[in-house]
């Protein structure tokens, strides 16, 4: 939808701002009730996110002996911001992103990974030993899927020509055959990417309750820990959406971004209550034995396939 | 704070309060990276003096504190009991009651194993089998509430006997649960031996061979997943048993994964014997009289419990209240097996080693005193003990 709204509306209320921080929250009661359903639960009510955000947000904030305080306070914030920021060049629910400029793939792929080097540098700020543990785990699984999901959300990009995720969405639009149908493997690195990256099960090894308490986090409470939590409802809106305008073949109307994202989510709480957890070990062995090789493969499919487009007509959907 | 962190040796505590573990005991893991290169065990924060408790109760009153020293396996703490005073009485329980018993103590050990089966796939990371496995459990508690009318401490047994019996009514919803439970435990298995992620998490880790389990004591399905042929069922039939006979479980792989397979091929044996004891109940009375004043002697009374073998030690010194009553209980018997195995895995594999043994900790606790000088001899009574235990947790 071609609809431009004055930046600070935009910004501050919508599609960014408070509507984002909203369907953040309304995403998160989504997932957590779809995995109690799968799992046989009843699940939350629908207000049970956001009760536990203000909740967090009236709590008391605990700051720990032997941390650096700025540090330990700044981190949740900037974790944050860097999911509002990257929501900007995002079309979020359809409609023309905010900032919209050639490369911003690029830049939103790196703020959606700025959650996790927070959190990361958050469990390293404390002296508790779930945090160490937790942070380290983070920045392992960091490690792991950030190479194979960059490239799964290059394929259509270069397919495309272009590293502008507007361009990249209406040129979804355009393809006859979206992108999941032509890059299956790119679809699944991408969307299993997403997982890893907030940490959702079976890749939560680095929040495993069972193991180290709540990982990275463990020393965090109200506040603190209430962002970051938001702020990962945010980067979940922002990856689904991500994901859906590339592969799911774009959306141009509100009600077309709605369904895909819906599937996409419904997919994601099948396989969060379908495996038991990878231990740290066994989520770097898959992405890299298996994962990354197979992303590697397909984009140089998928660059040999548009260089030789001009000779065999619509290969690989380039 | 890295110079600190080389120097000394990163452990990672978890309890007496973790959200692995929901009973209290301590455990602290050394770790090199992710590997455990130490583990240590504290137990002790739920010590309730039961054993001195008792010796100031009745035979009869006893029973029921007994009863109470575990909430999850709380029929066989009994059952062990009253199988004790009736041998000190030398009296037996008729053939009715005898088969009652171990129709609830199979149910029990339903209850245990599903129970189990959820909180160990809680600490792989795998909530939805927890959520199924204790939504089916419910079907089994629901029966036991049928039959004995509660769902934690059944108070089946009485000293002599058992005080509930089994209705036409209530045949029929014991073979229909069983008849669904088996269908549910089919699917179980199958989880369990062919799910890719859980395989990952189970095969080949904590292993402990045959010879680490006899040697390090291991017992109850912990042992059997080793290959160690221990089952008191087997080995010395008691209750109705020997009417009702068990077939052993064994496996010899000795992994997680082997533990899961020994218990779930157990609830089959139990879904069986339940079903037989229904179609065959002997009839007759409930209960034999049994003197409230019981003979001086000194027995000791053994039973399978789900975990293992329960081991009651029972003085009588001729009157109305026991001289001592000693229990072992099967969680204590196989902690070594755990800091033993947990030693070169990695922490992610800690909690479900630890689950592995089907740990049950408030029923290990004792209280040992040492007297360093020999010649005096110090007594203390039942105030005194609950005094001291209340400025100990002070």
């Amino acid at each position: 939808m071609n609809i431009t709204f004055p930046s600070l509306i935009a910004l501050l209320l919508f599609p960014g701002g408070l509507f984002l921080l909203g369907s953040g929250l309304f995403f998160e009661y989504l997932d957590r009730k779809l995995v109690a359903r799968f799992q046989n639960r009843i699940g939350p009510r629908w207000f049970q996110p956001l009760a536990d955000f203000i909740k967090l947000l009236a709590k008391e904030e605990v700051i720990p002996a032997g941390t650096i305080k700025s540090l330990f306070i700044l981190l949740p914030i900037f974790a944050l911001a860097a999911a509002l920021t990257a929501a900007l060049s995002v079309p979020l629910f359809g409609f023309k992103p905010v900032f919209s400029y050639n490369g911003d793939l690029i830049v939103t792929l790196y703020l959606l990974s700025m959650m996790t080097l927070c959190i990361g540098l958050a469990g390293a700020n404390t002296e508790d030993r779930f945090s160490i543990v937790g942070a380290t785990r983070a920045l392992t699984q960091l490690f792991s899927y950030e190479a194979p999901f960059l490239l799964a959300m290059l394929g259509p990009a270069i397919a495309l020509g272009t590293w502008n995720i507007s361009l990249i969405n209406q040129g979804a639009t355009q393809q006859s055959l979206w992108f999941i149908v032509s890059q299956p493997i790119g679809f699944l690195a991408a969307l299993i990417g997403l997982m890893g990256k907030l940490e959702l099960p079976p890749f939560d090894a680095p929040e495993a309750e069972t193991e180290i308490v709540a990982g990275a986090l463990t020393e965090y409470s109200g506040r603190g820990f209430g962002l970051f939590k938001i702020g990962r409802d945010i980067e979940l809106v922002v990856g689904l959406t991500l994901i859906a305008s590339f592969y799911l073949g774009g959306f141009s109307t509100p009600l077309d971004f709605l369904w895909k994202v819906f599937v996409l989510l419904l997919i994601t709480a099948a396989l969060q209550s379908l495996f038991a957890r990878l231990r740290i070990d066994q989520t770097v062995g898959l992405w890299w034995r298996i994962g990354a090789i197979l992303v590697l493969c397909q984009l140089v499919l998928i660059i040999v396939g548009n260089t030789l487009s001009p000779f065999i007509a619509p290969l690989l959907g380039g | 704070m890295e110079a600190k962190q080389k120097s000394e040796k990163f452990i990672v505590p978890i309890g007496p309060q973790h959200p692995a573990l929901k009973e209290p005991g301590h455990f602290e893991f050394t770790v090199d990276g992710e590997i455990v290169t130490n583990a240590t065990a504290r137990l002790g924060f739920v010590h309730r003096g039961m054993e001195k408790g008792v010796e100031d109760r009745n035979w009869t009153q006893g029973l029921y504190l007994m009863e109470r020293v575990c909430g999850i396996c709380s029929h066989v703490h009994a059952m062990a009991y009253a199988l004790g005073v009736e041998k000190l009485a030398n009296i037996q329980a008729p053939p009715r009651a005898q088969a009652i018993r171990e129709l609830v103590a199979e149910l029990e050990r339903i209850h245990s194993h599903l129970l189990w089966l959820g909180v160990a796939a809680h600490e792989g990371g795998f909530d939805t089998l927890f959520m199924f496995s204790w939504r089916d459990r419910e079907t089994v508690m629901d029966l036991l509430e049928t039959i004995t009318g509660n769902r934690v401490n059944y108070s089946a047994n009485v000293l002599g006997g058992v005080k509930i019996d089994i209705n036409d009514a209530q045949k029929d919803a014991l073979r229909r649960g069983m008849d669904f439970l088996e269908e549910r435990t089919k699917h179980y298995l199958k989880v369990v031996t062919e799910d890719e992620t859980f395989l990952g998490r189970t095969r080949k880790i904590g292993v402990m061979t045959f010879e680490e389990a006899t040697l390090l004591g291991a017992i109850g399905p912990t042992g059997r997943a080793s290959g160690v042929q221990r089952d008191v069922r087997v080995d010395s039939p008691y209750a109705g048993y020997p009417d009702f006979p068990v077939n052993i479980v064994t496996s010899d792989a000795g992994d997680l994964e082997a533990r899961f397979v020994v218990r779930i091929k157990e609830l089959y044996e139990s879904y069986r014997l339940v079903r037989e004891i229904v179609d065959h109940l002997p009839g007759g009375d409930l209960t034999v009289k049994v003197p409230r004043r019981i003979p001086e002697g000194e027995v000791i009374s053994r039973v399978e419990a789900p975990r293992g073998e329960l081991f009651y030690f029972m003085k009588s010194n001729g009157t109305d209240k026991p001289e001592r009553i000693k229990v072992r209980t099967p969680s204590l018997c196989n902690w070594g097996s755990v800091l033993t195995t947990a030693i070169g895995h990695k922490l992610a594999d800690m909690p479900m080693i630890l689950a592995g043994i089907d740990p049950c900790f408030s029923c290990n606790d004792r209280l040992v005193m040492i007297n360093g000088k020999k010649t005096e001899t110090q007594v203390w009574d039942w105030e005194d003990l609950r005094q001291y235990g209340i400025e100990y947790y002070k």
